[in-house]
């Protein structure tokens, strides 16, 4: 009697994947509390190092870059504890049995990642907002950088998986991650400051530069994540 | 099975070895020869405009003359060689990864060393030719910028390498990454220059092409420099296998 | 001498040292590579050395 087994499909395995990371979230909310005190943190810090300023300093001049590093540094945080509960409970082992397309692994992580990365986001920029520019306030164009935030969240979970997965194994990998890591992404980050402080600012013809800027990094995520995701499979299975 | 396998592996000692040295010394004998022509017959050429044009030799001179400019006869050449060793750096990271035999991840290492070394002697003469020009030790001005971060990721690529134990694992992880470096340097110069930062405006010189005179230095430092790395790639691989192959005999000593 | 002159060729003595400092450097840093490489070797050899001496040894 045959019995009828349907293979799961490449997309059952992804949804999958991420419904594990997610619930897993739910149930410590260990990366979103440590993402989320770690991003607060860094803005007090800002608060210190902006105080001698005054007022004389044109702070949305450079608020698309602090916040950038906001955001960098906190998704840094993340990715080193991506894989870290993966190792120490020996789980990436069980998927690795699966006979599965490996690739699916990486997306349905860097989707986990994006997702928490995006949660963070959305609130550090208000609290950037609050904290910063309560007196000066952004230009009416501002509600436009939710593009080069999508676009730098995308480019920095898919890179960053990547390089978490590689830098797992690897002694010293919360330096290693950041070694890699800020480098190879630098060109988005460039990319991401730009767009981000010509909304802010509105300075005569900015959506030439915005437009140029969201272009490139466009370019890159999509370069970049078929790239991390071809090779995908060599780094997970090394 | 194991036979074939050491017999297809890419012989050490061969013909291209013993060219090597050759092209060595060839490379050094060009690199010295442009040298020495772009000093002597290439013009120097010209700056900003001058109040009142002077004779000088027959010709009239309306701009003032850069000596400065002498610089990029090597810069230009060893900027080249260093991008061409990172090509290899990729293309052996794809053969690695294609066939996993540890030979290709011994020469991607190697490509990658000289590109490092080329790295630095284009950082070096670029950063006498900007603080001459711009008057600056430093700015976030694009080739520079590029190469600056080429140089951190190559420098990743080491640490990474001696940050992982096991051998295969090692070959795999910097493989991958040497091949996200290649990909991610043209994006990296490509994003700074179309996105140059506002607050140091650039003044880019619109040098409008080459003269014979100038461009014969130039092509034989070129090709100078080319055979010089090339020389230096396979004189460094040549010395590593040995190495890698006393650590075999020794390992089977052991046993 | 001939003030346009000196106009035309102002930098050129400001620029001499610059231009022989980005020259020496890449001849240092190329030098540097080969004494890397040197020393690399001379480590081999004297493994190589210490390798004799085991095999003689164990004869």
């Amino acid at each position: 009697m045959a019995v009828a087994m349907k293979k799961p499909s490449t997309w059952a395995h992804y949804v999958a994947l991420l419904k594990k990371d997610l619930s897993q979230e739910l149930h410590t909310k260990d990366m979103l509390t440590s993402m989320g005190l770690y991003a607060l943190l860094v803005l007090v810090v800002y608060g210190a190092a902006l105080a001698q300023a005054g007022s004389e300093l044109d702070i949305l001049q450079m608020a698309g870059g602090l916040l950038w590093a906001v955001i960098l540094f906190t998704s840094l945080l993340g990715l080193n504890r991506s894989f870290s509960h993966e190792k120490e409970q020996g789980c990436l082992e069980g998927i690795l049995l699966v006979p599965m397309d490996r690739s699916v692994i990486f997306l349905a992580k860097a989707t986990a990642n994006l997702i928490f990365l995006l949660v963070v986001t959305a609130v550090t920029v208000p609290l950037f907002f609050f904290l910063f520019l309560g007196q000066v306030g952004a230009a009416p164009t501002w509600p436009l950088m939710i593009a080069p935030l999508l676009a730098g969240t995308v480019g920095i979970a898919g890179v960053g998986t990547m390089l978490s997965t590689i830098t797992m194994n690897t002694r010293g990998k919360d330096v290693m991650l950041a070694v890699l890591f800020i480098p190879l992404l630098f060109p988005l980050l460039w990319a991401c400051v730009s767009a981000t402080t010509c909304v802010m600012c509105a300075p005569e013809g900015f959506m030439d530069t915005f437009v140029t800027s969201m272009a490139l990094s466009a370019g890159y995520d999509i370069v970049m994540i078929l790239i991390s995701w071809v090779l995908y499979d060599f780094v997970v299975s090394a | 099975m194991a036979n074939e396998e050491k017999a297809k592996e890419p012989a050490i000692g061969g013909i291209i070895d013993r060219v090597a040295p050759w092209a060595l010394a060839l490379g050094a004998l060009l690199a010295t020869l442009g040298f020495v022509l772009n000093f002597t017959i290439a013009p120097l050429v010209n700056g900003a405009a001058v109040n009142e044009p002077a004779l000088i030799g027959g010709a009239m001179v309306q701009n003032k003359l850069l000596l400065s400019q002498k610089i990029f006869y090597w810069h230009m050449p060893v900027a080249i060689a260093s991008f061409a060793a990172l090509v290899f750096t990729a293309y052996y990271g794809i053969r690695f990864l294609m066939t996993k035999r540890a030979c290709y991840d011994t020469r991607a290492r190697i490509a990658t060393e000289i590109a490092l070394v080329f790295v630095l002697c284009t950082m070096v003469s670029g950063e006498m030719w900007e603080r001459f020009e711009w008057g600056v030790w430093w700015t976030w001005e694009p080739r520079l910028t590029t190469y600056f971060i080429l140089m951190l990721m190559i420098f990743g690529y080491f640490i990474l390498r001696n940050a992982v134990e096991d051998t295969e694992r090692r070959a795999v992880y910097a493989s991958v990454f040497g091949i996200l470096i290649f990909i991610d340097v043209p994006i990296c110069f490509l994003v700074t220059r179309l996105i140059p930062s506002g607050v140091h405006p650039v003044i880019f010189r619109t040098d409008s092409g080459l003269s014979p005179e100038m461009l014969l230095p130039l092509m034989l430092g070129m090709a100078g420099f080319a055979l010089i790395a090339f020389g230096l790639y396979r004189l460094r691989l040549r010395a590593q296998v040995m190495e890698e192959k006393l650590a075999r005999i020794q390992d089977k000593l052991e046993d | 001498m001939d003030p346009v002159l000196a106009e035309i060729y102002s930098t050129v003595l400001g620029a001499a040292p610059f231009v022989i400092a980005a020259y020496a450097l890449i001849f240092l840093v190329l030098c540097g590579y080969v004494v890397f490489i040197t020393t690399k070797l001379k480590r081999t050899e004297k493994k190589l050395a210490a390798l004799e001496e085991h095999v003689d040894a164990l004869k």
